[in-house]
């Protein structure tokens, strides 16, 4: 069934339409999650509570990106929790390490252990992004949203995401300057 | 070749989004240009770029669950908490209403006086029923019994108020369990 069909059903109760739709969207919601929370218990709670969030609010939904739409239910749900925690700071940065799918083509221990050994240094380096820049880097350069996107998640302007987006970078690429080498 | 540390700071700023092709044509080509003539920006623009590749390595992960909706409770706020705003709403302007009716005797009525009772009447000081001065022939009657609606409806207020109070404390009691 095509996605507009499956809104309409949705906004007229339908929780199997609804669903599926959940399992079209979950894994970029839960990456979300997962890249601004660090904690996965936290990530899973922020995805349940985002896609229940949407299913109550799907009356208000308009048209247009319903991709944007969802994803900015979850992230404001992150930068709630986010505000919390900054007044009991309890999340490690080892918590922001995800373990790399294994590969189709079957790699080798020393693939994964570099691959592990990169994902942990990116993860390190965007713990100390800003709340917003860290969300503009992932919107763009983890999960693909274009900059028109990435606006309407984040309720800016064009200017502000590309403001945000090359400050994230010039951050990141002074962390991660100081720990490997960028250039051959 | 002396190149204004301006157009070097000016361009470091642009560099992110010529990476994405997020430039206008005037400025892609202030880019451009520049980078032709600029080591110091290009080694830049190529750390940068270095950057941005390492970020798209970083894979996505596969959800440890499915987050299917099983069912979504109502939200128990909505109806009495409404309703019993609504309803204590009502009964304050209704209080209202009677006291300021009250105040101004809007209700009153001049009633014509029977010409035998008439000087017995007049005579008397206190007569329950004669609320003000009348004309000649009529007495001004209060045909509401406004104090014992006063009352009721003070009364009725307070009841409500307490009811949309206690179900909003309820409501918010779940809400907190349902999160926790």
């Amino acid at each position: 069934m095509e996605e507009g069909d499956l809104i309409l059903r949705s906004k007229e109760g339908d929780l199997d339409a609804f669903n599926q739709l959940v399992e079209k969207y979950q894994r970029e919601v839960y990456n979300l999650a997962r890249r601004m929370l660090g904690e996965a218990p936290a990530a899973e709670d922020a995805t349940q509570e985002a896609f229940i969030s949407a299913f109550r609010g799907i009356g208000k939904f308009r048209g247009g990106n319903f991709r944007a739409w969802l994803l900015s239910i979850v992230a404001n749900a992150c930068r709630d929790q986010m505000r919390f925690w900054r007044r009991r700071p309890t999340t490690s940065l080892d918590a922001l390490v995800l373990e790399p799918e294994a590969d189709r083509d079957a790699q080798s221990p020393e693939d994964y252990a570099l691959r592990r050994e990169l994902g942990e240094k990116i993860a390190n380096a965007l713990a100390t992004l800003p709340t917003d820049q860290r969300l503009a880097v992932i919107l763009y350069d983890i999960e693909g949203l274009s900059y028109e996107e990435i606006a309407q998640v984040m309720n800016s302007s064009l200017g502000t995401v590309r403001s945000r987006l090359s400050r994230a970078r010039a951050r990141l690429r002074q962390y991660l300057g100081q720990r490997m080498e960028l250039l051959p | 070749m002396f190149k204004p540390k301006s157009e070097c700071q000016k361009v470091k700023g642009m560099l992110s989004p010529y990476i994405d092709r997020q430039l206008t044509s005037s400025e892609q080509g202030l880019v451009e240009a520049h980078l032709e003539r600029c080591e110091a920006c290009c080694r830049e623009l190529e750390s940068l770029r270095a950057v941005v590749n390492l970020v798209h390595r970083m894979p996505l992960v596969s959800p440890p669950r499915s987050f299917a909706v099983a069912e979504v409770a109502p939200k128990r706020r909505a109806v009495p908490v409404a309703v019993f705003s609504a309803a204590t709403a009502v009964a304050v302007l209704l209080l209202a209403f009677f006291f300021v009716s009250d105040a101004l005797n809007l209700f009153a009525l001049e009633v014509p006086v029977e010409e035998q009772f008439r000087e017995e009447v007049l005579m008397i000081d206190e007569a329950p029923d004669v609320v003000g001065a009348a004309g000649a022939g009529y007495e001004t009657v209060e045909n509401w019994p406004f104090w014992q609606l006063e009352v009721a409806f003070a009364a009725l207020v307070v009841v409500l108020g307490a009811l949309t109070i206690i179900w909003w404390r309820r409501s918010k009691a779940v809400e907190i369990a349902v999160k926790s």
